[in-house]
Parts: structure tokens; C-alpha cells; sequence
């Protein structure tokens, strides 16, 4: 698989709407491992994404990168569901910074605010806590775009476009 | 090696709050998904439903291993199982009260007659890990 450019349509919705994130890696032994992400950034050339994998959720991540390159991000909008998943090489990782912590601060604000008509009773707090600080900024050139909506078509590779 | 699942994840399980899987093709490619639920078996197992012939279900049949996040809400400190399938019942005790429970939570959230069970796949838990919750969420 060669690079690819992520749609504008998702990119905006990556930027505007999708408020969860997990990513999944895997080790030398094919056992899969899992990491919560509390925030990402798209690349300008759209080409790439940072994932800012939250603490707690580092372990086994970067020597699982370092052995295969291999990286899964699945961004969803809860409580719509819509859904979509990335998959790509490793570039590099960094510690988590400021900007980092801002784009967090954005996507949590976004989640409360998209939660909140299903928890009203509950304190602002409690549901912040849901979206944890980043640790681990790890960037990875996109080279699948998968629709990961639940539902029948849910797995369809979007990008590149499947040949029928 | 295989581990025990504590009584204190059982309301977790129940929560019906979506749970993450990922697992990994035989060429070492991740995939993560989101599962609507993970049904208690007994003390050593789980269920998780198979409704459409999907990359979960392609991988997990060449490579049995899986990683499972259950949230717990109200606890904030969600738990990690690590799992391996080992068979599809298609009928039986388990496969039907898993059918209802997906038919509820298709009914709850709008998607009536897309969600349709298949089978119960059958999970040994390998292990059980309860992450703590972090002593300030939201630090800065």
C-alpha cells in the first residue's frame, strides 16, 4: 500500500465532529494491543496523522511500532457512531506537548458537548474525565481509509478505492 | 494460561456502553473496532457477537488472539481483557440471550434490522486487567 491523501469530507470530520479515539498495534508474536487516544492532528498535506495516545495506554506501543510499523486509529463520533478507521506505517513519536494538551482540550470540550443530552444530570467533571491527558504523540503516514460505521457496510475500504 | 474474571467487571460488562476490539491479521496488521457488547459466559470466558463477516471475524480465525476495552463509566477506570477464540455456537442458551440483548440495544439506539446475530463467538480470557483510574483526569 502507497500513501494517500484522507478525503476533505473526512479530514473535516476529523477536525469538526469525531470526539473518541482508539488505536491498536500489534507485536512480534501477533498478540494485538490496544491504546486509548485522546486526541490527533491532521497533516496539512492531509497524509498524515498524529494520534495522542493518553496515559496509561502507552505500553508495548512504540516497541510494537519500532518492529513493524504497523498502526490502527479508529476516530468516532459518539453518539452518532459515525466512524472511521485508519491504517498506516509509523513515522516517529514524541512526548506530548502544548499543542498537543490543546487539541485534547478541543476534542473534550467537543465530547461533553455532544454527550451531554444523554447524561444531564451529570457533573461537567465526570465527563471530562472520559477524554485523559496525551503522553505519546505518535505520527503515522495514512495508507487505508476504512468506513467503520456499525452496519452492514461497515469495513469498506474507502481510500483507496476498492477495484470491482 | 488463562485467568478469572473477577464478580466486580460484571456490571461493566452489562453497562451498555461500547467496548473496543483489536485484533491482528496473520501479517502482523491491526485492526480496531468498536463491539457493542461482551457477554459473560462464566468465570473464564466471554461471548462477542458475530454479525457480519468482517475483519474482526476474518482475523480473529487466523490469528485467535484479541484485546478487549470494556469502559466503566461510572468508575472511570476501564478494564483490558486479553482474549482467544475458540469456536462459533450458532444456537443454544448463550447465542439466544446474546440475539436478544443485541435486538435491545438495536431498538435503543436506532438501528432495528441492521444488527443481526450470526453467532456467539466463544472467548477464553487469557487475562483480566482493571487500569487505574488516572488521580487527575483532566490535569491542565
Amino acid at each position: 500500500m502507497h500513501p494517500v491523501v484522507i478525503p476533505g469530507k473526512i479530514v473535516r470530520f476529523l477536525e469538526q465532529h469525531a470526539n473518541l479515539a482508539f488505536a491498536g498495534s500489534c507485536d512480534r508474536n501477533l498478540v494485538p494491543h490496544g491504546h486509548r487516544v485522546s486526541g490527533w492532528h491532521v497533516a496539512a498535506d492531509g497524509r498524515t496523522l498524529t494520534a495522542l495516545v493518553a496515559e496509561r495506554f502507552t505500553a508495548g506501543l512504540v516497541e510494537n511500532l519500532e518492529d513493524n510499523g504497523q498502526l490502527a486509529l479508529t476516530v468516532e463520533e459518539f453518539p452518532s457512531h459515525e466512524t472511521y478507521q485508519f491504517k498506516g506505517r509509523y513515522l516517529g513519536h514524541r512526548p506530548a506537548g502544548d499543542e498537543d494538551y490543546a487539541a485534547v482540550a478541543r476534542i473534550r470540550d467537543r465530547f461533553v458537548r455532544s454527550v451531554r443530552p444523554l447524561y444531564a444530570d451529570a457533573p461537567d467533571s465526570l465527563l471530562q474525565a472520559f477524554i485523559t491527558e496525551p503522553e505519546l504523540a505518535v505520527q503515522f503516514e495514512v495508507r487505508e481509509v476504512f468506513l467503520q460505521t456499525p452496519g452492514p457496510g461497515a469495513g469498506t475500504r474507502l481510500v483507496p478505492p476498492v477495484q470491482s | 494460561m488463562a485467568a478469572i474474571l473477577p464478580d466486580d467487571i460484571r456490571p461493566v460488562l452489562d453497562n451498555g456502553i461500547p467496548a473496543i476490539m483489536v485484533t491482528c491479521s496473520a501479517e502482523g496488521i491491526p485492526n480496531v473496532t468498536v463491539i457493542s457488547q461482551v457477554y459473560y459466559v462464566d468465570q473464564g470466558h466471554v461471548a462477542l457477537s458475530f454479525q457480519f463477516f468482517n475483519k474482526t471475524i476474518r482475523n480473529v480465525r487466523e490469528n485467535p488472539r484479541a484485546f478487549v476495552c470494556v469502559n466503566d463509566v461510572a468508575g472511570l477506570a476501564p478494564w483490558i481483557l486479553r482474549l482467544e477464540f475458540q469456536r462459533t455456537e450458532t444456537e443454544g442458551a448463550i447465542f439466544d440471550a446474546m440475539d436478544m440483548q443485541i435486538e435491545a440495544i438495536a431498538s435503543a439506539t436506532g438501528m432495528s434490522g441492521i444488527f443481526k446475530l450470526r453467532g456467539a463467538d466463544i472467548y477464553r480470557v487469557l487475562s483480566v486487567e482493571r487500569i487505574a483510574a488516572p488521580e487527575s483526569a483532566v490535569s491542565r
